[in-house]
């Protein structure tokens, strides 16, 4: 096993932690799949308000390649798609029926997968709408369906808070993961590489002999960019695919079984949350499903996908098919008297210029922005907290400046999107979604995105 | 405390979008956020956020700098009462040195407060924080009896022509405060140089006859037979006094101990560099060894210092404390950091020794340096990027 250390990032003591109790929910009655958030994908719609889908029918494709489909992951009526600005498809809602009918793809037993072409297991994912669970990096895109990788990553267990423990949703499932890991080897002609947390022994000692990787460090650690960019020698890795832990299990679960899967575990967390906890619940259940129908307590802001790289979700919404973290916190619109002056026990800071840094416990956070926008005054924080040795105010400048070569130089590509940067920005630029934005333009301009 | 909230809460409507005084949001903002915390929440992502945002780094600055001003207060009193022959009790002093200090101070700040101002108007920018360090450092490393408009036109050209017409705080390359002195020191020589630095109270005849008021750095350029240390210690400077800082300087920059306890306090909390600091005092210490190293029968006695004094003499240690660890003039790398910090380091002491028209050197070395910061900072870039494996 290759031990990778990740000398920087940040570990954020938020409060509010989920517990390893998992709970299963019922189905609710709605469900949605939010073609916003998948990055990259322009939406072709295959179906209209008010027909009928089973579980398994395409709901839209991706105009760049239309052999790579979304499919409902729930049977019944499409009640509402809606539409934001630019006509950007925020979201599909599909009103369940009781008895939902699965449409069905076909079963590889185990055994069959050794004789299988890799031709036709690329035609079952796609069938079955799981090759997008599969990402390639730099730019997080899924892979061109036939391309080989240098190396695919599948990482277990994500540091950014609140995200489901491996040991909560690989229990019971190692055969299972298993089975990913023989697809991903009949995928690519590289070689799978298997990554988990030093303090995960659980997985480190049930898949032995699948973990290649144990890696440690603080957030983002765990990223699939940080192992290639601590391992790398050259360049070769660096268009390496990638996969979550959670992710290859369903799609081991379409290939084994012949049906799309509809379950996933999601943590809900975040100190305005009534219950911390992993649920097993429906892909693309309503946010209020998720918080079991608890009251709103305070002003809570919903945040899907993790404090750091998520984004917010409204309360009525839904919580998108492929994400498996929910954060609700206070969204911290007060105005703290005299906040300037205190010494801030409670308040948490990166550098050391609260009381905080003597705190050892959890701290309670909210949305605020806790500060004016200001000019960078080269506190230097954001490139002692960068995993990857970008020199982040460097970089962003040379993006304002349209140098796009300078921050390749710089090393753009290896950004892998964790949002440190602008979390410890004193003056609250906005780097983070300023080299996002810099990245996916690129991609753009080179006509794959 | 609810007044103070309905107060801003009623007067807002004035400064918002559409309101009378729509230009002077800047202004209401900067005010506002004394008392309150900024209400916006984040808008992009991450959304959570640090504590720390600039005004508190700025408000530590202050903070550490008040022990000087404190200090300054004191020791610009007493000299005035020790050279005047006057009473040298507690409170007579006290109230001397504020007589002297305040009004600099207060100059300092309303003349600067309003550049900011004009400039936040203007240029549609807020408030920047930076200003309120600048304004605390100039009137330290005045003179005490300079002229109230000499201060008032050297802030305003260290804020408008050091910093804001580059774009403000985080924009300039020099430092304000500095350069704000440096225009008055080539400017007013008579008023900035020379015997300015005990206020004489009452009439000069009264004048104690012992009184030189020579500082440290002159006796120790002017002296050209004999040892440095010999005649500063005629003229009372022994290595507490100089370490204490209780004699005649600028007002706040004398006290050595002020300012290992104010850099410490920095370091501690992270907000100055300590490669810098360190690099400073390598440069002082190392320059003055080499030059102990150069001195010979007949040579200038002040090559053969005791390097340490370069520390403890004027205001080397106020400049490495807090001028050189401005974060926004000093350069970004770590590696430049070091460079940086001991080229002022040598400066500082080859324009003390070899240049006899300017006393004291730190002054011109950081913003010589200064504008160093971003050619180090490249070579400091380049190198980094040589050890990346490309990407692209």
């Amino acid at each position: 096993m290759i031990s990778v250390k990740s000398q920087k990032g940040y570990r954020l003591r938020l409060a509010g932690p989920p517990s390893a109790e998992l709970v299963a929910l019922d189905s609710p009655t709605h469900i949605a799949v939010l073609p916003e958030h998948i990055p990259f994908v322009k939406p072709r719609l295959k179906i209209q308000v008010e027909d009928s889908v089973q579980v398994g029918t395409v709901l839209f494709e991706d105009k760049r390649n239309p052999d790579v489909r979304f499919l409902s992951p729930a049977g019944g009526r499409i009640s509402d798609i809606r539409f934001g600005d630019r006509r950007v498809i925020q979201q599909i809602v599909i009103r369940r029926d009781l008895s939902e009918s699965f449409l069905e793809f076909e079963a590889v037993p185990e055994k069959a997968l050794d004789g299988m072409q890799p031709e036709q297991l690329i035609e079952i994912l796609l069938k079955g709408g799981m090759w997008a669970l599969l990402r390639q990096l730099p730019f997080r895109d899924y892979p061109p369906p036939g391309s080989t990788p240098p190396a695919v990553f599948v990482t277990i267990g994500n540091l950014q808070p609140f995200h489901p423990h491996s040991k909560v949703f690989l229990r019971g499932n190692e055969g299972l993961f298993r089975y990913g890991i023989k697809i991903l080897q009949k995928l690519a002609h590289g070689p799978i590489f298997v990554a988990a947390h030093q303090s995960d022994y659980q997985t480190i000692s049930t898949l032995n002999d699948l973990v290649t990787h144990v890696y440690s460090g603080d957030y983002p650690a765990h990223d699939a960019g940080i192992l290639v960019y601590r391992t790398r020698k050259d360049a070769g890795n660096n268009r390496s695919w990638y996969i979550d832990g959670q992710d290859l299990l369903l799609m081991a679960e379409l290939v084994k079984s012949g049906k799309y899967p509809t379950q996933r575990v999601v943590v809900v967390a975040g100190n305005l949350a009534a219950e911390k906890k992993h649920f097993r619940t429906r892909m693309g259940s309503p946010v209020r499903h998720l918080l079991n129908d608890h009251p709103d307590k305070g002003n809570p802001r919903h945040i899907a996908g993790g404090v750091f790289s998520g984004y917010p979700v409204d309360a009525d919404g839904y919580l998108g098919p492929f994400e498996s973290s929910l954060t609700i916190l206070p969204d911290g619109r007060g105005q703290e008297l005299l906040a300037l002056f205190r010494p801030g026990y409670r308040k948490p800071s990166y550098s050391r210029a609260f009381l905080s840094a003597v705190n050892p416990g959890d701290f309670q956070m909210d949305c605020n922005r806790h500060g004016g926008i200001r000019a960078c005054i080269g506190c230097n924080h954001c490139t002692e907290v960068c995993p990857v040795d970008i020199l982040p105010q460097l970089t962003y400048k040379s993006i304002l400046a349209d140098a796009i070569e300078e921050a390749l130089t710089h090393g753009l590509l290896d950004c892998v999107e964790c949002g440190l940067c602008s979390y410890v920005c004193p003056s609250k630029i906005d780097l983070f979604p300023t080299l996002k934005n810099a990245k996916a333009a690129y991609y753009r301009e080179q006509g794959r995105g | 405390m609810n007044t103070l909230k309905r107060f801003f809460d009623s007067q807002r409507g004035h400064f918002l979008k559409g309101g009378r005084f729509e230009r002077y949001y800047p202004f209401f903002e900067s005010m506002e956020s004394i008392f309150f915390a900024p209400a916006e929440i984040t808008e992009t992502g991450p959304y959570v956020r640090d504590s720390l945002d600039v005004k508190r780094y700025m408000l530590l600055v202050i903070v550490a700098l008040l022990p000087h001003l404190f200090f300054g207060i004191y020791n610009a009193g007493y000299q005035s009462h020790l050279s005047s022959g006057l009473s040298l009790s507690f409170f007579p002093v006290v109230l001397k040195g504020l007589w002297i200090v305040m009004p600099l101070v207060i100059v300092s700040y309303t003349v600067g407060f309003f550049w900011e101002i004009v400039f936040a108007v203007v240029r549609k920018h807020p408030i920047s924080e930076g200003l309120f360090v600048s304004a605390m450092l100039f009137p330290l490393i005045l003179p005490p009896t300079l002229p109230l408009w000499q201060a008032a036109l050297g802030i305003s050209f260290g804020i408008v022509i050091g910093k804001e017409i580059f774009g403000g705080t985080g924009r300039n390359f020099l430092n304000p405060a500095l350069t704000g002195r440096a225009f008055l020191y080539f400017a007013y020589p008579a008023q900035n140089s020379g015997d300015v630095w005990t206020v004489i109270s009452g009439t000069a005849a009264k004048a104690v006859d012992a009184f030189t008021g020579a500082t440290p750095l002159a006796i120790s350029a002017a002296t050209e037979s004999g040892s440095v240390h010999q005649a500063l210690t005629r003229e009372g400077y022994t290595l507490s006094k100089l370490f204490f800082g209780l004699y005649p300087d600028s007002i706040g920059a004398s006290s050595t101990l002020l300012c290992i306890v104010g850099a410490a306090f920095l370091i501690l909390l992270g907000i100055a560099s300590y490669r810098i600091i360190l690099g400073d005092i390598i440069g002082v210490l190392g320059m003055g060894l080499l030059l102990n190293a150069l001195s010979a029968e007949g040579s200038l006695p002040y090559l053969s210092l005791n390097p340490f004094y370069h520390l403890l003499m004027g205001g080397t240690a106020f400049g490495i404390a807090y001028m050189t660890t401005d974060p926004v003039s000093a350069p970004d790398m770590n590696a430049a950091k070091w460079v940086y910090g001991i080229a002022i380091g040598v400066l500082t002491v080859l324009i003390r020794v070899f240049n006899p028209a300017f006393p004291e050197g730190i002054m011109l070395a950081i913003l010589f340096m200064n504008i160093f910061a971003p050619l180090l900072d490249h070579i400091a870039v380049r190198m980094n990027l040589r050890r990346r494996v490309p990407n692209v």
